[in-house]
This record gives structure tokens, C-alpha cells and sequence, in this order.
């Protein structure tokens, strides 16, 4: 079964993004900061990384530049979800690996998964 | 009388002009203000103690006791002049507060000084000659009277080296000018008017104390000036006044006749008057532009903060708003069992107002950043029949629920590509499509593409209301304008139809509205340079 590792610091979205992948038959674990997601993928490599970009302390881009630090890693795809849609941004988590940045309200979890269903293959 | 030497006059009359100018400029500056009044006091002070020692030593032998009479007035506005600065440096640091004792103090011991200085023998005590050059005799009162100015001078030194010390750099600088000024002038003092002529009976040189008074006055002057903003203009300004008024007070003062000084000094006065008059109108003029330039940051301010707030406000709203599409959603999808065929059209209703917040949330953050200047524009080879084609694609649904048909006329050879930001072209079209769509009752809207006039044209036709006169020429406009009719509001319309004007301007191109009148239909077009 196909591992995906959502950060989310929203609550009520994690868990909704959660009860979708669950019903598609993927594994879906949870962490709600990037700071427990590196501690995360120090030990676990999952298949595909749904990554929020604004996060309690370190945020998305800063997850991204130390990811790149964490052995292992390197292979794993990551989609940015994040409602923050600032052009800088966009670019530097482009810059910095992202295979796509979507804004979450312009998709419902369906069509996520539909965007997302190709790293998981 | 003495023959001074002709340096001595030259600089007794530098001085002097150079003092009116200063106090006329920072008087002029701002009258009410309490540092330029004060400037004011100490000026005069400084004009009449370096003229009444100057004109001391000018009478001189001729008429000793004149003389006299001449240093003791000297003598008696020395300490008004030094407690003026102190007054200067209290009210410039705004600590008439803090040291209220102090000023009582300073206050006795000046006012004191000068008049037992001024009415009594006790400081002063006579004159005499000493190698041809006037020296006073000093009384028993001489060291009180050098301690009371000493306190003064610590007085005055003492806030102003804390607050120096403690302001941050910035502000410093003001203070800075002070500084120099005044220790130029006490160290001056010191050496020329106090250390020489009484420790080594040298006082041919007490001029250079008391004229350092002016470098004390130009830094001063430079400080309170530049605490305001004050532009070169009336320097200039002032300073043409200045030479004129000059040359004109010289031709009265070496007039022939009683009658020729009378008409020549009445041309003085009146030129005064009215060089004041000008001068003032050039500060005024300069306020006002810096009033302007004041207001204009701040709009520019606020206009930001405007952006800002909206950008965060809608980052804020998206997260609810997808978690309500989320679940809707996936409740209709049934991902949380079943529901009664009831519910299902109220879920939907639920759904479609949502987008439409997602939508307007959209819109507002595309207009903030349009208004920031942060919407960044990324044109790339495109083809635009692929972007038109891909809107047809996407609302058809929309229009065929309304029973609307939804047709496109291509051209009949294929397009030249352009340099186009797809995102923002495929949004333009999308919302003066959905727009059309939305204003449409029956029949449906038409899709055209084309060369027209080596222009590429895309123009999109409903059969819907059609507008009035005094709409079209509002329907690109933006709702922060104020303009849009309630209607187009409430609808939400007016925002999209705003973004894709500006999309279409960023491309370099225009877009605008026609239509014969009410339920005749509109058409919008697009019109796009090939480059």
C-alpha cells in the first residue's frame, strides 16, 4: 500500500485529506509541523509528501531546504498544498524540488487525488 | 577716537549681517516656536554685545566714560546671552520638565549678573589703558560673576551631553551642531576673553571671543532649520533679499542730503516689507508642498496596508472555505454514507455558494495584488485557440444546465501564436465567458476568434440582457472605484470582469463591451497586439 506523509497544521483539513486517501486505499500518516515531519523522515520513507507551506514555526520552505539534508529522501516526491499563494514563494518551493504547488480551495479531495495519483503509481 | 584695525570693523560688520540674516531666517522659519523665538532673544543679545564692546573700544580715548557705559552694557547682556542658550538647549531637548530647579537656578544667577554687572562697579569696575588698548578693570565681584557663568555653562552642557549620549543616531546629528556650536564658542571665550587677558595680560584679541558668538548662532540656526523641513529655495530667497536689502541700506546711509536719506531709507523700509513678505510666501508655499508630499506617503501607506490586510484576510478565509468544499464534496460523493435524496440539492446549493466565496476570495487577492503592483506577469509562446478551447471545454456544463448553447467560430486557418501568460488569458476568457453565462436567460453565447486589423480579436457574443449607455463604459471598471451598479456587485461579476481588464492591459492589449441596449445582447471584446 502506497505511504503518504501529509503536513498539515490544520486539523480539520488533515483529517479530511486523511478520510479521502484512506477510502482510496492509501496509507496516509499525519504530522502538523515540519519540524516532527524531519524527525519523521529520519526513520520512515513514504512514497509521496503532501506538504502545507505556512506551518507553526519552521514553515514549507524551510521543510524544504532540510529535507534535502535527510538521507534518503532525496527520491521521494513532494506537492505543495498550501492556500498560501504568494508568486515568491511558488517560485522558491519550485526552486527547491516541489513537483507542483496547488492551491487547496481550487481543488476538493477527489480532484487531489486525481492530481496526486501519479507519484503513487 | 582709536584706530581699530580694519579687520576689526570688517568682522564687527560681517557679524552683524550675518546676524540679522540668521535670526530673520529662523524667526521667519516658524514664529510661534519657541526654539526660534528663543534664537531670537539670543541673537540680540549677541548684536548688542559684540557691537557695544566693539563700539567701546571705537570710542575709546576720545570719550572714556562713553566708553565705559558701552562695555558695561557689553558686560550686562553676556549672561543674558548665555542663559538665552540655555533656554535654547532645554527647549530643543524638551526637558523644561525635568530640570525646572535648575532653570530657577539659572534664571537668578543670569538675570542676577547681568544687572549688578551692568548697574554697579562691583564686576565692572572702570577702564584703562593698557598699550594703547581699552582693558577693563575688574571688582571684587569678577570670580562670583565667571562662577555664575561657569554654572550656567554646566547648566547648559550637562542635558545636552546626556541626551547625546543616550539618543539614537539619527538623532544625534541635531545635537551634534549644538555641540560643536557651543563648545567652539565657550572654548573661544575661554581662551580670549578669560585665560589670556588674565593670566597673561594679553587682551588684544578679545574680539575672536566675542565674535565666536556667531559660530555658536550659524550651527544653532543650521539645527533649528533643518528640524524642519526647509528647502534651499529660501535660503536663496533670503539671501537675494539680504544682498539687496544691503545694497540699498548702504546708498540711504551715504546719502548727500536729509531729504535723499529720507526717500533712500523709505526704499529700505519698504523693500524690508516686502522682501519679509516674500520670504514668507516661499516658506509657505514650501509647507504646503511638504503637507502634500506628507499626505501622499501616507495614502501610499494606507493603500498597502490596504493589500496586505486583504492578501492575509483571504489566506485566512481559504482554509474554511476548503474545508467546507472538502467535505461537501466528499458528503455528495458519499464518502460519509448515504443520504436522503432531500438533502441532496440543499448539499449542492451549500457547495455552489461556497464556490462563489472561493471565487470572490480569489478575485479580492488578484485585485490586491494588481493594486500592489506584486502580480507578476509570465508570457510564454501560447496558442490561443488551445486557452479558448479549453474554456469551452470547462463550461459547457455550466451553460447547457441554463439550456444555453455555447458555441465556438474558429478561424479558418489556425492563429498565429502569441507571447501570453496562459493563467491570466485562460482566466479572461473564462470570466467574461461565465460572465455572459450568467447574464444570459435564453439562446446562448457565441465564441469568435480572428485577425482583425493585424490585431487578434476574440470576441464573445451572448443573446442575454444586453446593457445601457452608462453600464458598458462602468463594466471594466473596479468595485473600489465605487462605480459598479448593485447589481453587478451582488453578483460578484464586477471583480472578474475588472481582473480581466487588467490581464488584458498586462498583455498590452484592450478590452471592451458593446451592445445595442437592454435584451438586445452584449458582446465583449478582446483585442490582442501580434508582436
Amino acid at each position: 500500500m502506497a505511504k503518504i506523509l501529509l503536513i498539515e497544521d490544520e486539523r480539520v483539513l488533515a483529517e479530511m485529506y486523511e478520510n479521502k486517501f484512506d477510502e482510496a486505499g492509501y496509507e496516509t500518516d499525519l504530522v502538523f509541523s515540519a519540524e516532527d515531519a524531519l524527525e519523521y523522515l529520519k526513520t520512515k520513507k513514504p512514497d509521496l509528501i503532501l506538504l502545507d507551506i505556512l506551518l507553526p514555526k519552521e514553515n514549507g520552505i524551510g521543510f524544504l531546504g532540510k529535507l534535502k539534508e535527510i538521507a534518503g529522501t532525496s527520491q521521494i516526491p513532494v506537492v505543495g498544498l498550501s492556500n498560501f499563494d504568494d508568486p515568491e514563494t511558488k517560485k522558491k518551493a519550485f526552486q527547491l524540488g516541489v513537483k507542483e504547488y496547488l492551491i487547496k480551495t481550487q481543488y476538493t479531495p477527489q480532484e487531489l487525488l486525481a492530481k496526486i495519483k501519479k507519484y503513487l503509481e | 577716537m582709536t584706530e581699530l584695525p580694519i579687520y576689526n570693523k570688517i568682522f564687527v560688520i560681517l557679524i552683524d549681517l550675518i546676524a540679522i540674516w540668521l535670526a530673520f531666517t529662523v524667526y521667519v522659519n516658524n514664529p510661534k516656536g519657541k526654539l526660534n523665538k528663543t534664537f531670537l532673544w539670543m541673537t540680540v543679545f549677541m548684536f548688542l554685545w559684540v557691537n557695544f564692546a566693539f563700539l567701546a573700544r571705537l570710542v575709546g580715548r576720545a570719550d572714556l566714560s562713553i566708553a565705559e557705559t558701552f562695555l558695561h552694557i557689553a558686560w550686562f547682556v553676556t549672561p543674558l546671552f548665555f542663559t538665552a542658550l540655555y533656554f535654547l538647549i532645554i527647549f530643543l531637548l524638551k526637558k523644561e520638565k525635568e530640570y525646572q530647579l535648575v532653570t530657577a537656578g539659572v534664571v537668578i544667577v543670569g538675570i542676577s549678573s547681568a544687572f549688578v554687572t551692568g548697574f554697579t562697579h562691583w564686576i565692572v569696575a572702570g577702564t584703562k589703558f593698557v598699550n594703547e588698548i581699552l582693558r577693563v578693570v575688574y571688582g571684587p565681584g569678577m570670580i562670583p560673576f565667571l562662577g555664575g557663568i561657569f554654572f550656567i555653562i554646566c547648566a547648559t552642557l550637562y542635558p545636552l551631553f546626556k541626551s547625546y549620549f543616550k539618543e539614537p543616531a539619527g538623532e544625534r546629528k541635531k545635537l551634534e551642531y549644538f555641540i560643536v556650536g557651543a563648545l567652539i564658542f565657550y572654548l573661544a571665550n575661554l581662551i580670549f576673553n578669560i585665560a589670556l587677558p588674565v593670566l597673561y595680560d594679553i587682551a588684544r584679541f578679545y574680539f575672536i571671543g566675542d565674535y565666536s558668538a556667531i559660530f555658536l548662532l550659524g550651527f544653532t540656526a543650521y539645527a533649528i532649520i533643518t528640524q524642519e523641513l526647509f528647502g534651499i529655495r529660501v535660503l536663496l530667497t533670503q539671501a537675494l533679499v539680504g544682498v539687496i536689502a544691503v545694497l540699498l541700506l548702504s546708498q540711504a546711509l551715504t546719502a548727500s542730503s536729509w531729504g535723499d536719506f529720507s526717500w533712500k531709507f523709505a526704499i529700505f523700509l519698504f523693500f524690508i516689507y516686502s522682501g519679509y513678505l516674500l520670504v514668507q510666501s516661499v516658506v509657505k508655499e514650501i509647507k504646503q508642498r511638504t503637507e502634500l508630499q506628507r499626505l501622499y506617503e501616507e495614502v501610499d501607506r494606507l493603500s498597502r496596508a490596504k493589500s496586505e490586510f486583504i492578501s492575509i484576510a483571504s489566506h485566512q478565509l481559504r482554509t474554511p472555505l476548503t474545508a467546507v468544499k472538502g467535505y461537501i464534496s466528499m458528503i455528495l460523493e458519499g464518502s460519509y454514507g448515504k443520504f436522503s435524496d432531500k438533502a441532496k440539492t440543499p448539499l449542492e446549493n451549500v457547495y455552489k455558494s461556497n464556490e462563489r466565496l472561493i471565487n470572490l476570495v480569489n478575485n479580492l487577492l488578484n485585485i490586491s495584488r494588481i493594486e500592489s503592483g506584486k502580480m507578476e506577469f509570465e508570457p510564454q509562446i501560447s496558442s490561443i485557440e488551445e486557452i479558448v478551447e479549453g474554456v469551452v471545454a470547462e463550461l459547457k456544463i455550466t451553460a447547457e444546465k441554463k439550456k444555453l448553447y455555447l458555441k465556438w467560430e474558429e478561424a479558418k486557418t489556425p492563429l498565429p501564436k502569441l507571447l501570453l501568460d496562459q493563467d491570466k488569458m485562460r482566466q479572461v476568457i473564462l470570466n467574461l465567458v461565465d460572465n455572459a453565462i450568467k447574464y444570459t436567460e435564453k439562446g446562448g453565447i457565441t465564441l469568435n476568434t480572428q485577425i482583425l486589423n493585424s490585431k487578434l480579436q476574440i470576441q464573445i457574443r451572448d443573446t442575454g440582457e444586453g446593457m445601457e449607455k452608462e453600464e458598458l463604459a462602468k463594466t471594466f471598471e473596479s468595485f473600489s472605484r465605487g462605480v459598479v451598479g448593485t447589481k453587478l456587485y451582488t453578483e460578484g461579476a464586477g471583480l472578474g470582469l475588472y481582473i480581466a481588464r487588467k490581464f488584458v492591459e498586462m498583455h498590452g492589449g484592450k478590452v471592451w463591451a458593446e451592445s445595442e441596449g437592454k435584451s438586445k445582447g452584449s458582446t465583449f471584446n478582446i483585442e490582442l497586439p501580434i508582436k
